[in-house]
C-alpha cells in the first residue's frame, strides 16, 4: 500500500516539476530591446544543425560543422569578402610580392591579442603556418605545398618564400587551417591545446557536451572594438530536419542551419521566422567513371549531359531556389565564366551524340547516390526517365553516405552524384582536384586525363596577373565543358531559417559566417 | 523473501555469454558494411592515399579477429576503447548517454502506468459497456499510430501550437530534464499503454470474477478499497512480465524518438556511430543495451517474485 502511495507522489512531483519548468522557460528571454540603430549588446544565440563537431584541430578536421565553430575562435591572416569575390586583410594589414613572385612580405596588425591576453606576434604566425604545413597527407597541409619557408622578420612582419610562383597563396592563407594560434600551443601539447583552443577570434571555447551541444562565450579582448555583440553562441545537435524547423517556429532556437528545400515556402510564410538564401560556391554534378566502359567515350558523356533537364531539377529539388549549372566553376567562385559552354537540355543533340558513340543503340548503366538524401533521389529519378528517352537504361544504386564515399574512392561506380564547395576564394582548390589525375583523387574519382587542361591548370597556378588568369580559367572551363567529364547539374544557394530576432547574420559563398557581426533583439 | 531471490547470481552468470554473443554479432555485422571511420572522417576531398594513411593510423587495416580480440582484451581491463570519431573514451560517451535514455524509459513507463491503470480499471468493471468500448478504441488507435508520427503530432500541438513544451533537447538540470523529456516520454507511453491496458483489463476481469473477490465483497469491501487491496495486486502479476518485455522493446523505439526529439541518448549515439563506422562506440553501446535487457529481465522476475509469494524461480523442480 505504502509503495503505491509513493508512485502517486512521484507522479504528482513529476507533473509539478513539469509545470514549474514550463514557467521557468517562459521567463528566459535574451537581449535588450532594439529600436533600430546600434546593434543590441548581449544575448545568447542558439543554432541547431544536424550533426555535432568532430574535433577543433584545424589542421586535420574536414567536416563543416567543426570548421564553422573553429572559425569563430581562430582567425586567419586574410579573409574572404562578404560576396566572396576578393580577399581582405584580417590579422594582416597588407602584403607585397617580390618581382619574381617568389617572396611575400606580410605586415601584421599590431593591436591583436589572443583571448588569453597575450599579444599576437610574427612568431605565432610562423608557428601556425608551419603547423598546418606539417600535417601533410592526412590533413590540410597540401594547401601550403608551395611554401618553402616562413620567417618572422620582426614582431609585425613575416616573410614567406615559395618553391615556385603560386598565385593562390593569399587565398590559401585565408583558409581556417592556416588560422593563427599561440606559438608552441602556449606551452601545451597539440592534444591539450585543441581540447580548448585559444585564438584571436570573437568567441572563446566554453563547453562541449558531445552529441548534444557546444557553447562559446564572447571574447572580451577581441581586437574589433565593441564586437562581438552576443554574449554567447550555442550549437545544438538536432538531426531531424522537421524538428529543427519546428524549433525555429516555436522560438526555441534562433537559427536552423540547412532547413529542407521543401519546407522553405512554409518557413517564409510563418510569423516571426525569416528564411534566407545566400549565394554559394556549390556545384552539384554527375561524375562519369572513365575507368569503365563506355564512359571513356566523349560522345556517351555528351549524350547524357544533353539529355538532362536541369530546369526540371532546379524546380523539383530546389523548389526553384537555384540555377542550372553551365560550368565547372560556380558563379560564386572567382574567374567563373558564364559562357563556359556547359550542356543544356537538347534531346536531338543527345540522340545525335549517342548515335556517333560506341553505343549507338543505347546501353545499361548505374547511378550511385547516397541513401537518405532526398535531393539525390529526385535527381536520379528525373535522370532515369530522361535517359530512357534516348535509349539508356539507368539503374539507381543507393548506399549510405560512408559506403557511398568508399565506392567513389575505390572507383567502384559507373556514374555518381556528388557536389563540391570551395574553402578558399580561388578556383585552384577545385580545378586541381577535378582535372589533375595524379593528385591522388584521380580527377574527382573520374580518371579524367586531358594534358591540355592539366597544362592550363598549371599555368593558372603560376599566373599572378588577374586578367591573364581569367583567360586561362575561361579556356579551362570551355575545354572541360567540351570533354563533358562531369555532367553539371545545378548551383544551389545556402539556406538558413532564423527568427526575426536575429540581426546581421550573413553567409559568404564559402559557407562561413561571421558571428561578431550578429546581434539579437529582445 | 530473500531465499526466493537466489536465482539472481545464476542469471547474471548466464548473461555474460549472451552479452558477448551479441557484441560478436554486432561487430561482424558492422564490419560487413563497406567503408570505415577513416572514410567517414576525411572530407569529400579526401584522396585514396590519405584514407589509407588514416585507416592504418586507426588500426582498421588489422585482421578482423585481431580487432575483436583487442576489444575483448580492453574490456577485460574495464576499458571500452576509444571512439574513432571523437578520440575520447567510449565509456565516457556511453556514460553521458545512459542517463538520457534511462530517464526517458522510466519516465515513459511512469506515464504509461498512469494512463493504463485507470483506463484498464474503467474497462474491466463493466466489460462490454460504453467505457470498455471507448478504452478498447483507444488501445487500437495507440497501437496503430506510428511512434514518430505521434511524436510529431504532439510537437505540433503542445510544442509549436501551445508552446507548452520545448521541441527537442534535454534541458540543463533535473527540473529541466523532467520538462524537456515530457513530450518524448508521452510519445513512448502512448505506444506502450495499449499492451499494458489489454493485459491489465483481461486479468482484472478474471480477478473480479474470482471467488476471493466475491468473498471480499461479501465482507463489505468495495470501491477503491476493493480495487487496491484485492484486484490490482493480483491482476498486476501477468502485466509485470509484459512491461519487462516491453521495456526491452522500447529501447528500440527510443532510437526513433531520440532522433525526433533531438535527445542525446544511446539511440542517437548508436545511429551516429553506425553512420561514421565508429566501431568501438557501436560495440560499447551494444554491450550496454544487451546488459540492460538482461538486467530488466532479472528485475522483472524480482518484481514478479515480490508480488506473488507462490513464485520461486530458484527452485528448478518440485517433486
Amino acid at each position: 500500500m505504502r509503495r503505491r502511495t509513493g508512485v502517486v507522489g512521484a507522479l504528482a512531483l513529476t507533473m509539478a516539476l513539469a509545470l514549474g519548468g514550463c514557467g521557468a522557460a517562459d521567463d528566459s528571454g535574451d537581449g535588450g530591446s532594439a529600436t533600430g540603430g546600434a546593434p543590441t549588446k548581449g544575448g545568447d544565440l542558439t543554432i541547431a544543425r544536424s550533426a555535432d563537431i568532430i574535433s577543433m584541430d584545424k589542421t586535420t578536421t574536414f567536416d563543416n560543422n567543426s570548421i564553422r565553430v573553429m572559425e569563430q575562435i581562430m582567425e586567419p591572416l586574410f579573409h574572404s569578402s562578404a560576396d566572396g569575390s576578393e580577399l581582405e586583410p584580417w590579422l594582416a594589414s597588407g602584403y607585397t610580392i617580390s618581382d619574381d613572385g617568389l617572396t611575400y612580405t606580410i605586415k601584421l596588425r599590431t593591436d591583436v591579442t589572443f583571448s588569453d591576453g597575450t599579444p599576437m606576434t610574427a612568431k605565432d604566425v610562423k608557428f601556425s603556418l608551419d603547423e598546418d604545413t606539417k600535417t601533410g597527407e592526412s590533413g590540410w597541409g597540401y594547401i601550403n605545398a608551395a611554401i618553402d619557408s616562413v620567417e618572422a622578420t620582426d614582431d609585425a612582419t613575416i616573410t614567406i618564400k615559395l618553391k615556385y610562383a603560386w598565385a593562390p597563396l593569399i587565398a590559401d592563407l585565408s583558409l581556417f587551417a592556416n588560422g593563427i594560434i599561440p606559438d608552441g600551443y602556449g606551452g601545451k601539447t597539440s592534444e591539450q591545446f585543441y581540447e580548448a583552443p585559444v585564438g584571436t577570434g570573437p568567441f572563446v571555447w566554453d563547453s562541449w557536451k558531445q552529441g548534444q551541444s557546444l557553447k562559446l562565450t564572447a571574447n572580451t579582448k577581441y581586437w574589433q572594438k565593441d564586437k562581438p555583440y552576443l554574449s554567447s553562441v550555442q550549437w545544438n545537435v538536432v538531426p531531424d530536419a522537421n524538428t529543427r524547423k519546428l524549433q525555429v517556429q516555436g522560438g526555441q532556437i534562433d537559427i536552423d542551419d540547412t532547413p529542407d528545400w521543401s519546407s522553405l515556402a512554409s518557413l517564409k510564410s510563418a510569423s516571426g521566422v525569416k528564411a534566407e538564401t545566400f549565394p554559394s560556391t556549390q556545384i552539384d554534378y554527375v561524375a562519369f567513371n572513365q575507368a569503365r566502359a563506355p564512359f571513356q567515350d566523349v560522345h556517351v558523356r555528351r549524350a547524357i549531359s544533353y539529355a538532362i533537364d536541369r530546369k526540371a531539377m532546379v524546380k523539383a529539388v530546389l523548389f526553384g531556389n537555384g540555377q542550372e549549372a553551365n560550368s565547372l566553376l560556380s558563379p560564386g567562385t572567382p574567374y567563373y565564366d558564364e559562357n563556359a559552354g556547359g550542356a543544356s537540355l537538347d534531346v536531338a543533340k543527345a540522340k545525335a551524340e549517342l548515335a556517333q558513340s560506341s553505343q549507338p543503340n543505347g546501353f545499361t548503366t548505374t547511378l550511385l547516390i547516397s541513401s537518405g538524401n532526398p535531393n539525390q533521389a529526385s535527381v536520379a529519378q528525373i535522370m532515369q526517365s530522361e535517359l530512357k528517352d534516348i535509349g539508356i537504361t539507368m539503374e539507381i544504386k543507393q548506399l549510405d553516405p560512408t559506403a557511398n564515399k568508399q565506392a567513389r574512392l575505390a572507383s567502384d561506380f559507373d556514374m555518381a552524384i556528388s557536389a563540391w564547395t570551395m574553402d578558399i576564394p580561388d578556383p585552384d582548390q577545385w580545378t586541381s582536384f577535378a582535372v589533375v589525375p595524379t593528385g591522388g583523387a584521380k580527377s574527382a574519382f573520374t580518371s579524367y586525363d586531358n594534358p591540355e587542361v592539366i597544362d592550363l591548370n598549371n599555368r593558372a597556378q603560376k599566373e599572378t596577373d588577374s586578367a591573364k588568369r581569367q583567360e586561362l580559367y575561361t579556356e579551362l572551363q570551355q575545354k572541360t565543358s567540351e570533354d563533358a567529364f562531369l555532367a553539371y547539374l545545378y548551383y544551389s544557394p545556402y539556406v538558413y531559417a532564423s527568427t526575426d530576432k536575429v540581426q546581421g547574420f550573413h553567409v559568404t559563398p564559402l559557407g562561413g559566417y561571421l558571428l561578431q557581426d550578429v546581434s539579437k533583439t529582445k | 523473501m530473500l531465499h526466493r531471490l537466489r536465482f539472481i547470481p545464476g542469471r547474471l552468470v548466464q548473461s555474460i555469454p549472451v552479452a558477448f554473443g551479441v557484441t560478436l554479432i554486432v561487430f561482424l555485422l558492422a564490419h560487413l558494411l563497406p567503408g570505415n571511420a577513416a572514410v567517414a572522417l576525411l572530407g569529400e576531398r579526401a584522396t585514396a592515399e590519405s584514407v589509407a594513411a588514416l585507416t592504418a593510423q586507426l588500426g582498421l587495416d588489422e585482421p578482423l579477429w585481431r580487432q575483436y580480440l583487442t576489444f575483448l582484451g580492453q574490456l577485460a581491463h574495464g576499458n571500452l576503447g576509444t571512439s574513432l570519431t571523437y578520440q575520447t573514451p567510449v565509456a565516457q560517451l556511453v556514460l553521458q548517454a545512459i542517463p538520457v535514455t534511462l530517464s526517458l524509459l522510466l519516465y515513459a513507463l511512469l506515464i504509461a502506468l498512469l494512463i493504463s491503470i485507470p483506463l484498464a480499471a474503467l474497462a474491466a468493471f463493466r466489460p462490454g459497456g460504453a467505457r470498455d468500448l471507448g478504452v478498447r478504441g483507444f488501445t487500437l488507435l495507440g497501437q496503430g499510430m506510428p511512434q514518430f508520427w505521434v511524436g510529431i503530432m504532439l510537437i505540433l500541438l503542445l510544442g509549436v501550437g501551445m508552446r507548452a513544451f520545448p521541441v527537442g533537447g534535454y534541458g540543463e538540470d533535473a527540473a529541466g530534464h523532467v520538462y524537456y523529456l515530457f513530450l518524448p516520454a508521452l510519445t513512448l507511453a502512448i505506444a506502450m499503454s495499449p499492451t499494458i491496458i489489454r493485459s491489465l483489463r483481461s486479468s482484472m476481469i478474471s480477478v473480479l470474477g474470482s471467488e476471493y473477490v466475491g468473498t471480499a465483497k461479501s465482507k463489505g469491501s468495495y470501491g477503491v478499497q476493493l480495487f487496491r487491496g484485492h484486484v490490482l495486486r493480483n491482476a498486476a502479476i501477468p502485466t509485470v512480465s509484459i512491461v519487462g518485455v516491453n521495456l526491452g522493446y522500447l529501447v528500440g523505439g527510443s532510437l526513433v524518438i531520440e532522433r525526433v526529439f533531438a535527445l542525446p541518448g544511446l539511440g542517437s549515439l548508436m545511429i551516429n556511430s553506425i553512420f561514421t563506422r565508429d566501431f568501438p562506440t557501436i560495440q560499447g553501446v551494444t554491450l550496454f543495451v544487451a546488459l540492460f535487457v538482461v538486467v530488466v529481465g532479472i528485475l522483472t522476475d524480482v518484481v514478479y517474485t515480490a508480488l506473488d509469494p507462490r513464485v520461486d524461480l530458484g527452485r528448478t523442480a518440485r517433486a
